[in-house]
């Protein structure tokens, strides 16, 4: 969208911004919390040994953690009745065959109940916080009032089937309520566990460079660099240069990915004369192990001049935190300081994890000064929310082409596309998990999961808990890395047996 | 050339009745069919319903058009010889022939006009594809309407449709179908004017009051 | 586990007696008996039924799986209210595999399967996500090195119901798209012969989904499905018959351009291209999110989501018919009648001054 918008030269309304915004803000926090608790925190908090808490030190840990409400004795002493019931009815469901008892978990069982009391809480939590995005964007997941040229969402204080003030006072409560729980329920449970876990500050490196588009923007012009958090590079973990970003330079290899390039596949291409053409040489299914000498992936190998790069929040917090971006420099230092540990710790699995907590904090900061932008647009009686001027592909040029930028909450994502009479001619996608996931390229550089997997020890490789960390730690988009991961894992693990 | 003239009974009352009612159903159905694919006409307030009666006159005149087509149907087995299936679907070697003739005169390359006392063979088959575009509507249209309307009756006259096509290409043809018939209709108005002025042989005055005037040599 | 899932005498808990000792109060629970019985456009007397059969069922297990998908119908399993994704993964349903929400990975997580299929065969849920794809031997989506087509076939084979969620796994959606490069196909059309429920959408309103298995477990049989293979409760009527615009659409007021007084107004969006009125869902009714918002209620149309082959059928998104072919993408259906008309307009034009020439050419010749 935003590269079509890019290509024909549209500039949005201001409104169509800060929805935008909103929508990319909420969708963070939300599914930041979400990975946090439901899809990472497993991997380090063990629910069966949460059923050996007392429910009374329980509620001292908590509250000297935080000033959340739900606190009490009485209250973490229901939660592990109803934990005891619901593990010994024998059907328990998604934590069937976990690894419980696993060596590698460390929390204490109190701050384990803890965690279990907060993994449920944010179940219900998330799903009202989020009606902020189901209201500008239709529904969630997959919002439906995207345009090219705006959002399809009205605006108009005086009418019942827009946005009007009883939305900006609904979605203010929810905004509240989202800060509320970030700051007194994640970011103190994201402290207290890394304060277990210091040792992941060594592990799950990567490959060293962070690469971020950078986010929600400031002004409504394409592909503006006026953004909340930064554009920028980083090369090599040195946090005193941050590097501008040049589209340009961005390229894809399929050289271990199975897809062929007409003029070989060792050549990397720019997505704009991107090509996709698949070409499967893996083994047949069922399979065990995939050769990676040769193709072995779905994903392309996407380089920035030629380097690999990481991309997500650790890679957005770095470039805001080198860029001199003050709130999230303040946030990073108070995390740092807590953990007394320096900054070379950011560029490690714990790093990662450490760095989503951030952003979420700063982003959900931010959801109350865009619904006030918002609100005083309405006051002025600026309704817009859409350019219509090239909404009729008759009003377009014969050929155009575009690029756009966002950050999706797993990092970055670029958008490229060669319009011609009318039609898209080639549409081209570099999407975060590629970025992570990427296999090797001609020259045989790995990716960041690769390279983050090398050097993480491994207590037991038939439950090799220490390679999910550092996985989920990426946050694996759902769709294409779930199957990456299982066999690029056991490949990895082998390797460190040998 | 015989210049004597004959006065012939060609079109019977439930031909000349299906026609005119054809004509009415079609221009009303294109009007409201456009109308209800392109609304030109926006509403100032909520208390009208234009909508609503462009789609009331549609359904209307689709099932008026209905019973106009069966007529005509059932006539071209019982109607007089220039009404029936022979006279419109090209069998003989003669007709073929006209046929080609017509094709001919319509292109310039022959100066003698198709003549007939009923249908001319092109004219018959033309009417033929005609025909089927007709129940193409029928069952398109009928097909749509069962969407909403869940009775027997849409169901066997087009809602069996809906799990055969996609919706949407049910509706393009439908759509598309129209300007087809608007575009014959067109040409059918020109070249029966166009042959009455060559001919004089009333061919536009016979829709009206069933008789053509035809020439010995013609009336075999 | 390995007692029957459906069982009224195993002796395992049932799923009134899980939410019971959850905190849940009778009140609570008959609460959301009645929501189910409004989702499943049941009268409210059915509440009471359906309260019993939950509270002799023993909880059913479920494996949900996962192919070419995007887990937005998982997504929006997190988001369900009626009852809330935390009793339903906890208390109502005993979900032993789901790739994105359970905590076992590798090896561990296909074994859960494996035990399901292996101890209660007959006797679970299959919930598929996603389509799979049959070109090439499947290798277009693989699960620990197995094929998805072989994946499904084993375990919908053993399972007491298979229900497909999401438009992919109901009819191939958006992978299988022109050219379909995959040779993506829904569930059905995957295990021909097998019953599917379809619950199309992208994503699922995650009621529907409940209301499915509710209706199972109360009825003891699958609901009354269309030829679709969608439940008649939440497919059996056009979205625009059931929208709340409609009365601008009979009255004729249209949103013409985004952001108009029309829109602003809440007018109808069938100009704007909503495909509405060739959709069969529940959106108006049940919406997304807790009844938050939907696409015609929020100002953008419908796009057809919950059809088979939306992605190609259903578009131009923005029109309301689709491109007719072999014309470019400026052309309207329209455009291209209009252009009919003109062309035998001029053609009529040329015959006539054919006519002229010829005639004075004849003319001529005769003189």
């Amino acid at each position: 969208m935003r590269a079509v918008e890019n290509a024909l030269g549209i500039t949005i309304p201001d409104n169509a911004r800060i929805i935008r915004n909103l929508i990319t803000g909420i969708q963070y926090v939300q599914d930041h919390v979400i990975h946090f608790y439901h899809l990472h925190a497993l991997d380090w908090v063990d629910i069966v040994s949460a059923l050996k808490a007392d429910p009374k030190k329980t509620s001292e840990l908590a509250q000297s953690i935080s000033d959340w409400h739900n606190s009490s004795e009485a209250y973490f002493k229901g939660v592990k009745e109803k934990l005891k019931t619901f593990v010994e009815s024998g059907q328990i469901g998604p934590f069937t065959n976990g690894y419980w008892g696993h060596k590698a978990y460390k929390l204490p069982p109190e701050a384990n109940l803890i965690a279990v009391a907060h993994y449920l809480e944010a179940l219900d939590w998330q799903r009202d916080v989020i009606k902020i995005q189901a209201l500008l964007g239709a529904k969630n997941p997959h919002a439906q009032t995207y345009l090219v040229g705006g959002m399809a969402v009205p605006v108009d204080p005086n009418s019942e089937n827009a946005l009007n003030a009883g939305s900006i006072a609904f979605m203010s409560g929810l905004a509240k309520k989202a800060l509320e729980f970030v700051e007194k329920v994640y970011i103190p449970d994201l402290l207290a566990v890394a304060s277990f876990y210091k040792e992941w500050a060594k592990y799950g490196a990567g490959v060293g460079n962070y690469l971020a588009y950078g986010v929600f923007e400031q002004d409504t012009k394409s592909n503006t660099d006026n953004l909340y958090f930064p554009r920028g590079i980083i090369l090599n973990k040195d946090l005193s240069k941050v590097y501008p970003v040049d589209h340009k330079k961005i390229t894809e290899y399929v050289t271990h990915s199975w897809y062929e390039y007409p003029d070989g596949d060792d050549k990397a291409r720019h997505p704009w004369d991107g090509v996709t053409n698949y070409k499967y040489t893996g083994p047949k299914p069922p399979y065990k192990f995939l050769d990676t000498d040769k193709k072995y992936s779905w994903l392309k190998a996407p380089r920035y001049d030629d380097k690999p790069m990481e991309v997500g929040p650790l890679a957005r917090m770095l470039v805001a935190y080198a860029s001199g971006h003050k709130r999230v420099q303040e946030v990073v230092n108070f995390v740092l300081k807590k953990l007394n540990v320096g900054p070379e710790v950011l560029f490690s699995t714990l790093g990662r994890t450490a760095a989503r907590g951030v952003e979420t904090l700063v982003t959900a900061e931010m959801l109350p000064v865009w619904l006030n932008e918002l609100a005083a647009n309405m006051k002025k009686g600026d309704y817009r929310i859409h350019n219509s001027e090239r909404w009729d592909p008759s009003t377009w040029p014969r050929e155009a082409q575009g690029y756009g930028f966002h950050e999706a909450p797993r990092g970055a994502l670029g958008h490229w596309v060669k319009i011609k009479d009318g039609k898209i001619e080639n549409y081209q996608c570099v999407v975060p998990s590629t970025w992570n996931g990427s296999p090797r390229d001609a020259k045989g550089q790995r990716g960041p999961y690769e390279a983050a997997l090398i050097g993480t020890p491994v207590a037991d490789p038939e439950k090799p808990i220490e390679i999910l960390r550092t996985i989920h730690s990426f946050d694996p988009c759902m769709a294409c890395a779930v199957h990456v991961t299982d066999a690029e894992g056991r490949e990895v693990v082998r390797i460190k047996i040998v | 050339m015989s210049a004597e003239r004959k006065r012939v009974y060609a079109w019977e009352f439930p031909v000349r009745l299906t026609h005119w009612v054809n004509v009415v159903c079609i221009l009303t159905l294109s009007v409201t069919g456009y109308y209800i694919g392109n609304p030109f006409i926006h509403a100032i307030s909520s208390r009208e319903y234009i909508m609503g009666w462009m789609r009331f006159v549609h359904f209307v005149a689709a099932y008026a058009f209905v019973c106009s087509v069966i007529i005509r149907f059932y006539w071209a087995f019982v109607g007089n010889r220039y009404a029936r299936w022979g006279a419109l679907i090209p069998h003989t070697s003669r007709q073929w022939k006209d046929l080609f003739g017509a094709i001919k005169f319509y292109l310039f390359l022959s100066r003698k006009p198709p003549y007939a006392v009923g249908h001319t063979a092109f004219a018959g088959l033309v009417y033929i594809i005609i025909f089927i575009l007709y129940i193409w509507q029928i069952i398109s249209g009928f097909a749509l309407y069962s969407l909403s309307d869940h009775t027997w009756a849409s169901g066997i006259l087009g809602g069996w449709l809906t799990g055969v096509m996609h919706l949407q290409t049910i509706r393009l043809y439908h759509h598309l179908v129209m300007y087809v018939i608007l575009a014959f209709a067109i040409a059918h108005i020109y070249i029966g004017w166009y042959l009455d002025s060559k001919e004089r042989n009333g061919i536009m005055g016979s829709i009206f009051g069933g008789y053509k005037f035809v020439t010995g040599k013609e009336w075999e | 586990m390995g007692r029957g899932a459906f069982h009224d005498d195993s002796g395992g808990e049932t799923v009134y007696e899980t939410l019971r000792n959850r905190g849940l109060t009778r009140r609570d629970f008959l609460t959301f008996c009645t929501m189910m019985a409004a989702t499943l456009a049941l009268p409210a007397s059915f509440a009471p039924r359906i309260a019993e059969a939950l509270e002799k069922k023993k909880k059913p297990t479920v494996v949900w799986l996962e192919f070419q998908d995007c887990a937005g119908n998982t997504e929006a399993l997190l988001r369900a209210s009626a009852p809330t994704v935390k009793e339903l993964v906890l208390d109502i349903l005993n979900v032993e595999y789901h790739e994105t929400i359970m905590a076992a990975a590798g090896h561990q997580a296909e074994k859960s399967l494996e035990d399901v299929v292996k101890n209660l065969k007959g006797q679970y849920i299959t919930i598929v996500e996603g389509s799979i794809p049959l070109k090439d031997g499947g290798v277009y989506c693989c699960v620990g090195g197995r094929a998805a087509i072989d994946i499904v076939k084993e375990v919908c084979s053993g399972a007491l119901a298979t229900i497909a969620v999401g438009t992919c796994a109901a009819y191939g959606g958006i992978p299988a798209a022109a050219p379909n490069p995959t040779g993506a196909v829904g569930v059905s059309d995957a295990i021909p012969g097998l019953k599917v429920v379809n619950l199309p959408g992208c994503p699922v309103n995650v009621e529907n989904i409940t209301a499915t298995i509710v209706h199972f477990l109360t009825f003891g049989s699958l609901p009354s499905l269309d030829k679709l293979g969608r439940p008649l409760f939440a497919y059996g009527k056009r979205i625009h018959d059931n929208c709340e615009r409609r009365a601008h659409f009979d009255a004729g007021q249209f949103v013409r351009q985004w952001g108009d007084e029309g829109h602003r107004q809440g007018w109808c969006l069938y100009e704007m291209g909503c495909k509405g009125p060739e959709t069969f869902k529940n959106c108006p009714r049940i919406k997304y999110n807790e009844g938050t918002s939907w696409p015609v209620g929020a100002g953008h149309g419908c796009i057809g989501c919950a059809e088979p082959a939306f992605w190609d059928k259903m578009a131009p998104f923005y029109r309301r018919l689709p491109q007719p072919p072999g014309f470019g993408v400026e052309k309207t259906a329209d455009k291209v009648g209009a252009g009919l008309a003109a062309v035998t307009g001029a053609a009529i034009v040329a015959h006539g001054i054919g006519r002229v020439i010829a005639g004075g050419k004849k003319e001529k010749t005769e003189e």
